[in-house]
């Protein structure tokens, strides 16, 4: 089992955080004010954390929320103080940036249990042979809760506890998110 | 689709208590339909841990560091070589300061200087002469005046690469921005404590560098 056994405190996920030895140098130097240091981290930590933007929100806002990120990070990088990885860090950091665009954008908690009809969007099949979607694209086209839920959960290993907290759902919620998700995305594994 | 489709993934997951985890699995040895969807979704879960993160499309860094120069808790410049992609990092201080050295002493103005007589810099005879030394033994203003001077042989070397007419609009444009320039260093000089004029030092000499970068970029794509 992946997920993070029982008494854990942190929200960690199940993802394991590449990180380089130099990044501890490089944080400390960045949280001086060092921007070379930062951008160090930055190019290290850049693919996973504009992944998470593309995944949690689009491929549109992931480039402009990634910046926002990264520009976060550096302005709290005197609070990092150690006790997780800075990936971790840095990761928890980002997910409190996506959901506060997700809130900024009004997508609210409504829209977590919502009807099945957004779920349309995603065929429960593949379409036409010609029209070929790969499983991330499949992912792109989940509703925005069910989406999210599926990032947290099946790409980053948090539990639905942790996940409702960070939505602001129900436990329940989270988990039928989890499944609708699931089911939608069966026939996209081979792509 | 049934009652315990709603189940599943909870009982791949392991949540279901034991009373209904022993339940679905009676009913599932029944079922394939079920069996089968149970299999798929397992492997969907172990599909989603296994993604490749993929890097942006595009360098997002430029945008970090235009915004996090000017965030007030570090007031970092962060400056880059387009050439040598080094990069220099100064506080708005430093870089006022470094400022009125880089007007008096600095070996970057070279190129500048070359074919057209700009105007004259105007701060040498305001500035005392205890804050000129004082900037010019600095670090930051050496760091800096390295980054002029490393920009300016990239472009003497580089000058007979160029079209005549792009080398006067380069030379024209760095004259206009050498003025500007040399006016803040005087403000500065007359109000070294104004933070809004530091500001506007500092900015004038960021303005700087990214035309002596873009125009090494200039040379470069010639070469």
């Amino acid at each position: 089992m992946r997920r993070p056994g029982p008494g854990v405190a942190t929200l960690t996920g199940h993802r394991r955080i590449a990180t380089a030895g130099s990044d501890i140098a490089d944080v400390a130097l960045a949280a001086s004010g060092d921007a070379h240091a930062f951008e160090r981290l930055y190019r290290s930590h850049v693919a996973r954390i504009h992944s998470l933007a593309c995944r949690m929100l689009n491929q549109d806002l992931a480039d402009e929320v990634t910046q926002d990120i990264f520009v976060r990070a550096w302005e709290k990088l005197k609070t990092f103080r150690g006790e997780a990885q800075f990936g971790t860090w840095l990761y928890r950091l980002g997910i409190n940036v996506i959901l506060a665009q997700r809130a900024t954008l009004g997508k609210q908690r409504d829209r977590y249990v919502e009807g099945d009809a957004t779920l349309a969007r995603l065929p429960s099949r593949p379409e036409a042979p010609g029209a070929m979607v790969d499983f991330e694209d499949a992912l792109s086209r989940l509703p925005e809760g069910a989406r999210q839920v599926f990032v947290l959960h099946d790409v980053e290993g948090y539990r639905h506890e942790e996940i409702a907290g960070m939505l602001g759902v129900a436990e329940g919620t989270s988990k039928s998110q989890l499944h609708r998700a699931r089911m939608a995305l069966r026939g996209y594994l081979d792509r | 689709m049934d009652q315990w489709t709603e189940r599943l993934s909870e009982y791949i997951d392991g949540t279901l208590e034991a009373e209904e985890r022993g339940q679905v699995e009676a009913h599932m040895s029944g079922c394939e339909a079920c069996t089968a969807i149970a299999s798929e979704l397992r492997a969907i879960a172990a599909r989603a841990s296994t993604l490749a993160d993929r890097s942006p499309a595009r360098d997002l860094w430029p945008g970090i560091a235009a915004r996090i120069a000017v965030t007030g808790e570090s007031d970092i410049l962060d400056l880059s070589h387009a050439r040598t992609r080094r990069r220099f990092a100064f506080t708005v201080p430093q870089l006022a300061a470094a400022a009125i050295g880089l007007i008096l002493f600095s070996a970057g103005g070279a190129w500048l200087m070359q074919p057209s007589p700009g105007p004259a810099p105007v701060a040498a005879a305001s500035v005392p002469s205890p804050v000129v030394q004082a900037v010019t033994g600095s670090a930051s203003y050496q760091h800096y005046d390295r980054a002029v001077a490393e920009l300016s042989l990239v472009l003497e070397a580089g000058r007979a690469r160029l079209n005549p007419s792009t080398v006067r609009i380069l030379e024209r444009n760095l004259r206009v921005i050498d003025a500007a320039l040399a006016e803040a260093v005087q403000a500065v000089a007359d109000d070294p404590a104004s933070a809004y004029l530091q500001d506007h030092l500092a900015n004038t000499m960021q303005r700087k560098l990214a035309l002596m970068r873009q125009a090494a970029d200039l040379v470069t794509t010639a070469s």
